[in-house]
């Protein structure tokens, strides 16, 4: 079976180039035959690492000991989803599964495409192949996931423990799909570079691809957070730790193309910009991936270090220099002659938007390469912690709050004084009032401050865009007012589905704001039944307990809650020990509200005196972050689902084939 | 007015670190300094119990201020013994002030740049002169205004 598996890889990466080959030479000679050729090649190339892949799975699911990567990130007592979960929990294997999906988008997309866009395709399968090819000889010649040991291991030594937790099965799929599906957008790209149909053609395929890529990085990082949160206890979700920027930095720049493809599709301007980005965010999930990799920037998620850097590196460089070669052969074409009437219009806020967000990537860029500069240049190993990041990324951050208020509603072409007043005069004044009531209620007028003020003139642009179209059906059509809202989104579900994107990212500021500012914090050694009091919460220790498995013993404390005379609950903070690797690990316990959320961390603990060392966090408004992110999935969810018009369309044309209803 | 939004966010942010403030509070010295164990994280949020590199050092800290020492001469103290690594964001002098000015100035030389281009478009192709040619033939004053209504109508629809 095994040995199949890696027959399976070094065919694929066999026919991944014969699949680059005949697309190219195809597409060059104007052969048919050869473009098909390269397209039967991408689906065979999919087919043998799906079974590849399911080979590995088959094996960890298994406890096949006899392989190495199965020795190194399983055993015979770690639970089932956990086996599945190793596969991207260790070097080869994720490395598998990157190769695995980039090959079944690969199939997708040809799928999706059989009867379009036939001038790009063959470019587009072989840019796909291209980056295959790189993975898969990764796989085949480097990291092998089929390795055998000289004698098969009797146990093995088991996924990290840090790692043994529900998000495990969550958060790297979830990035992992948002990285990977940022190559598709990618070669379409390149695709058009190299065929010079450099129009919106490429754009509108990849429109929904691109959205899934964002969506899914969206996710992943928010999934990270909330896992940091609750499994490194340290009482924050974010650390700015470099392969946290690694996944941020793609998710900034595919959010600044999404907003500037609006304008290259309505008039036909930054052609280039939005290649650029496009390519930039391909580019980073490269950067990204050689970050968790290569060990040069020491990290939390050194969990899968190699000796595979100086690969990607070439990769990266060798994409580098073919997108700019490309984009600078193409520069006379891409140069459009678009205007932009006025300071004052929607064009320009969009360019200030995408100045900010790619701004901050940059700042978070600098910030994770600087150490490397500094030793460089000075030979002096420095530190560019959370307190460097918090301090720079705030500023720009809060420009971007209120620019995202300004740009969905500001006329395009040229805003008059009137055009003005109409948007603004109602956000505006929210927002001043806002800022007075924050004010008198004892919030200092600080970041955080800004943030909120921010937050309620966004909001506010929002809640009138909406409020203004139910109005007007309303008046126009008669439509009572659930029905006039439904109506009115179902009609531009692109706009309303971003709007309400915005209204998620607004309350993700809102929470990110609070909880970094007015975060409370206690760190006590009790005996039992004592007390420490936290804000409006008393923790009475109450006792300990724990159990064991063969797997792992934990200890947890009972520590009851009362806000003042009143009990509302108990929570159990726990210590964990691993048998395998041994390892302590500790389980917070934590009561969330919209309010805030009590967080409990239990220390030490001594079991002579039994006595506990206690560390309590109240941390305001982080549940906004988590809902904001699900209002985001819910504004993603409504921007790609099919316009009415679209869904017709479809029953009613024959053959399938798709009218653009955008 | 961007340039002057972004250069007072310039100097808000660069007068933060600049000014200490008298007495040095034990939160902001332990998120000067970053925990040595590996953990990646400021001494303040380290998030091993008893860890045996943040918590000796939350100790002198708390001596140093006790000895009535100022913020500068603590993590002076504790960068002559680890190396400057401990600190848990770059100095502002020197070349680390690089690290500090560097995303600000490209924020801001990207918005000059994009300013520039934008006012070089206005003024190339703005004005009447960029309407239809039906406007810039036409000088009744109503009809022109009409057609800005309309246009103005058609991009709210889209």
């Amino acid at each position: 079976m095994v040995e199949l598996g890696r027959l399976a890889v070094c065919l694929a990466l066999l026919l991944s180039g014969v699949a680059v080959g005949a697309s190219v030479l195809g597409a060059r000679l104007r052969r048919p035959d050869l473009v098909r050729s390269g397209r039967h090649a991408a689906y065979a190339v999919f087919a043998l690492v799906a079974l590849a892949t399911v080979i590995l799975l088959r094996a960890l699911l298994t406890r096949d000991f006899s392989l190495e990567y199965v020795a190194a990130y399983a055993s015979s007592t770690l639970p089932t989803y956990y086996a599945l979960a190793a596969l991207w929990g260790g070097q080869q294997g994720s490395l598998l599964w990157w190769t695995f999906l980039l090959t079944l988008f690969a199939a997708l997309v040809q799928l999706q495409n059989r009867d379009r866009n036939a001038a790009l395709m063959p470019w587009v399968t072989a840019t796909l192949m291209t980056i295959a090819s790189f993975f898969l000889g990764l796989v085949v010649f480097l990291t092998d996931p089929f390795e055998r040991l000289p004698v098969p291991a009797l146990e093995g030594a088991d996924l990290n423990p840090l790692l043994q937790n529900y998000w495990m099965l969550i958060h790297p799929p979830s990035l992992y799909l948002g990285y990977v599906g940022a190559s598709v957008p990618f070669a379409f790209a390149i695709a058009a570079l190299c065929t010079g149909r450099l129009g919106d053609q490429w754009i509108r395929t990849t429109r929904r691809w691109a959205l899934f890529t964002w969506f899914f990085l969206t996710l992943g990082n928010l999934f990270g957070a909330m896992w940091a949160y609750e499994v490194l206890g340290w009482g924050g979700y974010w650390a700015w730790d470099p392969v946290e920027n690694a996944a941020f930095m793609p998710w900034l720049v595919s959010t600044a193309y999404l907003h500037s493809v609006m304008i290259q599709e309505k008039k036909d301007m930054l052609r280039v910009w939005n290649m650029v980005l496009v390519l930039l965010t391909f580019l980073l999930t490269i950067f990204g991936t050689f970050l968790t990799r290569s060990g040069v920037i020491s990290s939390v998620h050194s969990f899968t270090q190699s000796g595979l850097g100086p690969y990607f590196v070439g990769f990266l460089l060798f994409t580098l220099v073919v997108t700019a070669g490309l984009v600078a052969y193409r520069l006379p074409e891409l140069r459009t002659p678009g205007t932009i009437e006025s300071f004052l219009s929607r064009e320009s806020a969009f360019l200030f938007n995408n100045l900010v967000l790619v701004g901050i990537a940059f700042a978070v860029f600098w910030g994770t390469i600087f150490p490397v500069i500094s030793e460089a240049v000075r030979g002096v190993k420095i530190t560019v912690g959370p307190p460097f990041f918090n301090r720079v990324n705030a500023p720009l951050g809060i420009a971007l709050l209120f620019l995202m208020g300004i740009g969905p509603v500001i006329a395009w072409r040229r805003a008059t004084p009137r055009n003005l007043w109409r948007a603004f005069a109602w956000p505006t004044a929210a927002a001043l009032a806002a800022g007075g009531v924050l004010l008198a209620a004892g919030i200092p007028a600080g970041l955080a401050w800004l943030t909120f003020v921010g937050g309620v003139f966004s909001l506010g642009t929002v809640v009138q865009e909406f409020w203004r179209g139910m109005r007007a059906r309303q008046a126009m059509l008669q439509e009572s007012a659930p029905r006039a809202l439904v109506r009115l989104v179902d009609k531009n579900r692109r706009r309303y589905g971003g709007y309400l994107i915005h209204v998620g990212v607004i309350a993700i500021f809102v929470g990110i704001a609070a909880s970094s500012a007015f975060r409370l914090e206690v760190q006590q050694s009790l005996a039992q039944g004592e007390e420490v009091s936290i804000g409006r919460y008393r923790l009475r220790y109450e006792g300990i307990d724990g159990w064991e498995d063969g797997h792992v013993s934990v200890l947890h404390a009972i520590i009851g809650v009362s806000v003042g005379e009143r009990r509302i609950g108990t929570l159990e903070p726990e210590k964990r020990f691993y048998k395998k690797p041994k390892q302590p690990t500790t389980e917070i316990a934590k009561r969330s509200t919209l309010r805030e959320d009590l967080y409990l961390v239990l220390g030490a603990y001594d079991p002579d005196t039994q006595r506990i060392t206690l560390l309590a966090y109240v941390n305001p408004l982080v549940t906004w972050i988590w809902l904001g992110g699900l209002v985001m999935a819910l504004g993603t969810a409504v921007a790609v689902w099919p316009a009415a018009s679209e869904r017709s369309a479809r029953v009613t044309v024959p053959g399938g084939v798709r009218v653009g209803a955008e | 007015m961007w340039r002057a939004v972004a250069s007072a966010l310039v100097v808000a942010v660069l007068a933060g670190p600049l000014a200490a403030t008298e007495p040095p509070s034990q939160h902001d010295v332990e998120e000067s300094l970053t925990c040595q164990c590996g953990c990646g994280l400021t001494v303040h949020s380290c998030n091993h119990l008893n860890c045996s590199s943040a918590e000796p050092m939350k100790r002198e800290i708390a001596e140093r201020i006790a000895r009535g020492e100022t913020k500068e001469q603590i993590l002076a103290a504790f960068a002559e013994r680890y190396g400057e690594k401990v600190l848990s964001s770059p100095t502002l002098r020197g070349f680390n002030w690089l690290a500090w000015i560097t995303p600000f100035a490209v924020v801001l030389l990207g918005g000059v740049a994009l300013g520039l281009a934008i006012g070089r478009r206005v003024r190339r192709g703005g004005g009447p002169s960029a309407q239809p040619q039906v406007a810039a033939e036409t000088s009744d004053p109503g009809l022109r205004e009409r057609l800005a209504r309309e246009l103005e109508a058609f991009d709210r629809e889209r």
